[in-house]
């Protein structure tokens, strides 16, 4: 076991575990954020990113050992009080079916929304085909993306008519 | 400190709602809150609690069941609070999520629901008026709205909150008045998911979010083939990780769907736990049959259905007609096995005590997990408390309980709170999988180019000869009442299936997700060898409107419906100008099916991209499922479904060798992905009919609608699931 200090949603954390526990389980098991999903543990479903230094990376497939110094995003931190752009779109379109997949979904939009504040369809594509919905919900998670975009940048208001 | 009372009360006897308040009492001032029968709770501040009795999977019934309550209660649904409810057959009879069912069966009980309680805070305002003694009010002239009831001609208002103690106190009516359905405020609008803020901020919701003070995490290792077992286990590497607890041998039990055995690794953390297992050196048996194999099994479809089998269901006689008739078509179609694959892995949380157990995590069959927890444990179900997680996925595969019965083993073997974890190779690899099967379809057409006999002969790995051989083999996996049976005057239908050892379940729509793709792409070929459009050929085989005797789930259904969805699609997607309007290289294929009394028609736009690569760029789809009850919610389904379907039409195919699944993650087993994802625009037939569920329906047609377009596009005939041309064919 080793000791590692963690930068993660803006506070610094220590946690002591294996170096070769991947960020997944640290963040799941040692610190009790579990809005990040376990689905292949092998990078291909896109169910557990979060972001690294901005970046939307698997986190079933990094080693804690490899993170150190790095600023680590998770769902519950990507906003402060769950409004973030993207949040408030997937509530509005209603994306979630079993809404398992759907905190990996929306980490990998972010990171593409703070890349491209208007994405293409092409730019959706590239960005979330990492991320598998097995409900799925693809034509609303793009609907949504599109959405937050306008939000973000202010050129729609927020709909009305999709509460709760 | 809160100090909590739960006083019940029952009111009224034989069987009707239970009436009863839970009192939460801090001091003088605290709000109480009374329950004012089993689906709904009004505090005093006027909160509206709605409490959902059925496992949610991702079909919505966490949002539309309380909306039905809503509807008749006459409340403001934005106000409403949802609450998973408790497991309780006594109160909510069956708990589950199959078949579609949860709407159709619960719809008028969960509409009594409402309006009895809303009678019931009718009857107390007017009571409560007229002891005031000022005026005399009579209970025709109240109405509610919107948490209020209100006397009309005085305007006066009293909401449900200053209503709810003196509304607990009486009998429930027998018969409650129910609404018109013109007059539905809730009810057939758009309403998002109940849990949505909750799931886009990461809130521990599912299952495998479930964490118990102590509690302790494990991976198990299984059988490397169908039905080997443990003969020896080495565990000194495994004890050796740092975090290892213990290592539990589970012992397969006599039912294949409940401990299939292993060897458990137990941890103080699941990465622990995974490590541990696969530092296990395991010595297995052979198991059931070593030489099983996907050829092997091909192998017994074409015995099988070379020769007479089973009749199912016979009218006329086709062998005279095929013998005298000019025009005669034969094919074979066959699907593989496929697995269920929800993104959250198979998981379950138990802790087991001398005198009682608790558990936790996603199940579509509650009550059952409570009946195999009381059967393991040796303690009375009253002892065992199911808590209800969301679910994430379940499409079939949570119908079996057989990782809940690993959590409650090693849990109860370790004496503390476990968390059983699968991997996704574990869950690939042990899946109980849908029924692979080969359809021999043999068809003659008159001189007017009309169907005259239909006969097929359908070999499966039937996944009743395998759970349960006391049924029919045949059930779910063919439908002798289904189309085109009663559409032809000759018809015959037989069946036979062959010993596997491969486990098979029910998967999304169990048997029509296969049965549809062979009736309507065998339909298409008929069209295309009696000169007609493929829309026409359907409509002129299915004729007038008529109800057609349906002896399985679903019951009778309409043919008028199911012309009408069809007619509707064509009109949606531009089918009869489709030569006009169509992109160069693009084509169109239609397919429609009747699925538990849901009728839907579906239209694939498809190209062919270079190397054979198969392009969907929309589906069109028509429902008809009587009253929709959460307009987003239903198209959220029938769009989830369409894409499902082009994951099976595609790419779903597992095989078999050496007695063992040769796929086990996401890489062999692919799913569409967003790149590949269609445009999808449904519309739903405005309609006053009783509801029908949506889960399961709009998978069953897709598989044909694109191989029908692929026909059109190439001239060539895809018989075998997955669909693949070019490069991926070979």
């Amino acid at each position: 076991m080793s000791t590692y200090s963690l930068n993660i949603n803006g506070k610094t954390t220590t946690v002591d575990v294996a170096p070769d526990t991947p960020l997944l389980w640290v963040l799941r098991d040692a610190l009790g954020l579990v809005g990040t999903k376990f689905g292949c543990g092998k990078a291909l479903c896109g169910a557990c990113t979060v972001h690294l230094n901005d970046n939307a990376v698997r986190s079933c497939s990094i080693p804690i050992s490899a993170v150190s110094g790095g600023k680590i995003t998770t769902i519950e931190g990507l906003s402060a009080d769950g409004n973030h752009p993207l949040q408030v779109a997937w509530v509005q379109e209603d994306v979630p079916q079993c809404g398992y997949c759907q905190a990996g979904q929306i980490m990998s939009a972010a990171a593409l929304l703070k890349q491209k504040s208007n994405p293409t369809d092409d730019d959706i594509d590239a960005a979330m085909s990492g991320n598998l919905c097995r409900c799925g919900t693809y034509t609303r998670i793009r609907k949504a993306i599109h959405t937050a975009a306008e939000l973000q940048t202010g050129t729609r208001g927020a709909k009305k008519g999709a509460k709760k | 400190m809160k100090r909590r009372e739960f006083i019940h009360v029952t009111a009224a006897a034989g069987g009707a709602l239970m009436l009863g308040f839970t009192l939460t009492a801090q001091d003088k001032n605290t709000k109480k809150t009374f329950d004012l029968n089993a689906y709904l709770k009004i505090s005093t501040d006027g909160t509206v609690t709605i409490l959902a009795k059925n496992p949610e999977i991702g079909q919505g019934v966490k949002t539309s069941m309380p909306m039905i309550v809503a509807e008749e209660l006459e409340v403001d649904w934005k106000t409403v609070k949802v609450e998973q409810s408790e497991i309780d057959r006594k109160k909510y009879g069956a708990q589950f999520a199959g078949g579609s069912t949860s709407i159709p069966t619960n719809f008028d009980t969960l509409r009594k629901a409402g309006a009895t309680a809303r009678e019931m805070l009718i009857i107390a305002a007017v009571q409560t008026w007229n002891a005031d003694k000022t005026i005399t009010v009579e209970k025709k002239d109240c109405y509610a709205e919107l948490g209020f009831v209100v006397h009309r001609p005085t305007k006066k208002k009293l909401g449900y909150g200053e209503l709810v103690e003196a509304a607990s106190k009486l009998k429930a009516p027998d018969n409650p008045p129910l609404k018109d359905p013109k007059d539905y405020k809730i009810l057939n609008t758009w309403q998002a998911g109940v849990d949505n803020q909750d799931l886009v901020t990461g809130k521990p919701l599912f299952g495998l979010d479930v964490r118990v003070p102590g509690m302790l995490f494990a991976s198990i290792a299984r059988a490397p083939r169908f039905g080997a077992k443990v003969v020896s286990v080495n565990d000194t590497r495994a004890k050796a990780v740092p975090g290892v607890k213990h290592v539990v041998t589970i012992e397969p039990s006599e039912n294949p769907t409940e401990l299939i055995g292993g060897v458990a690794v137990v941890a103080d953390s699941t990465w622990a736990a995974m490590k541990g297992r696969n530092a296990l050196e395991i010595t297995w048996s052979d198991g059931s049959d070593k030489n099983e194999s996907t050829e092997s099994i091909r192998k017994a479809f074409q015995d099988l259905t070379s020769k007479p089998a089973k009749v199912l269901r016979q009218q006329g006689n086709v062998d005279e007609v095929f013998a005298s008739s000019k025009k005669v078509l034969e094919a074979t179609y066959e699907v593989p096995f496929l697995a269920h694959v929800t993104m959250e892995p198979m998981n379950y949380t138990a802790h087991v005590t001398k005198d009682k157990c608790e558990l936790w995590g996603p199940t579509q069959v509650p009550q059952s997990v409570q009946d195999l927890a009381a059967r393991m444990t040796g303690l009375q179900p009253s002892a065992i408390k199911v808590n209800m997680a969301r679910i994430g996925g379940g499409f079939g595969r949570r119908l079996m309980a057989d990782y809940a019965a690993e959590a409650i083993f090693v849990a109860k073997a370790v004496q503390a709170p476990v968390q059983i974890v699968w991997t996704r190779e574990d869950d690939v690899q042990h899946d109980f999988y849908r029924p692979a099967g080969m359809y021999k379809l043999k068809a003659a057409l008159n001189d007017k180019g009309n169907v005259e006999a239909w006969h097929i002969r359908a070999a499966t790995t039937s996944r009743e000869s395998f759970r349960n051989p006391d049924r029919p083999a045949y059930t779910t996996e063919v439908f002798p009442d289904g189309f085109p049976s009663g559409f032809t005057p000759h018809f015959r239908m037989e069946y036979a299936t062959p010993k596997s050892n491969v486990p098979r379940g029910a998967w999304r729509a169990p048997g029509h997700n296969a049965t549809a793709f062979v009736d309507q792409s065998f339909t298409d070929e008929l069209a295309v060898a009696a000169g007609k459009d493929p829309l026409q050929f359907r409509l002129e085989t299915l004729g007038a409107p008529r109800e057609m005797p349906y002896r399985d789930h679903g019951g009778d259904y309409s043919v008028g419906r199911l012309t009408n969805v069809l007619k509707l699609v064509a009109d949606k997607a531009r089918w009869n100008e489709r030569n006009k309007w169509l992109p160069k290289g693009h084509f169109l294929g239609i397919a429609a099916h009747v699925t538990f009394g849901t009728y839907i028609a579906e239209v694939a736009e498809v190209s062919i991209e270079s190397g054979g690569k198969i392009k969907i760029h929309k589906v069109t789809a028509v429902v008809d499922c009587g009253q929709v009850v959460n307009k987003s919610g239903a198209a959220n389904q029938i769009e989830g479904g369409i894409v499902d379907g082009l994951s099976m039409a595609l790419y779903g195919k597992i095989t078999i060798a050496g007695g063992a699944v040769q796929q086990s993650s996401f890489d062999d087993y692919p799913l569409l992905r967003m790149n590949e994802a269609p445009k999808i625009d449904v519309h739903f037939v405005e309609s006053t009919e009783a509801p029908q569920g949506l889960g399961e329906m709009s998978l069953p047609p897709v598989a044909a609608a694109v191989g029908n377009a692929i026909f059109a596009a190439t001239g060539k005939r895809l018989r075998t699931l997955p669909l693949a041309l070019g490069d991926a064919a070979n």
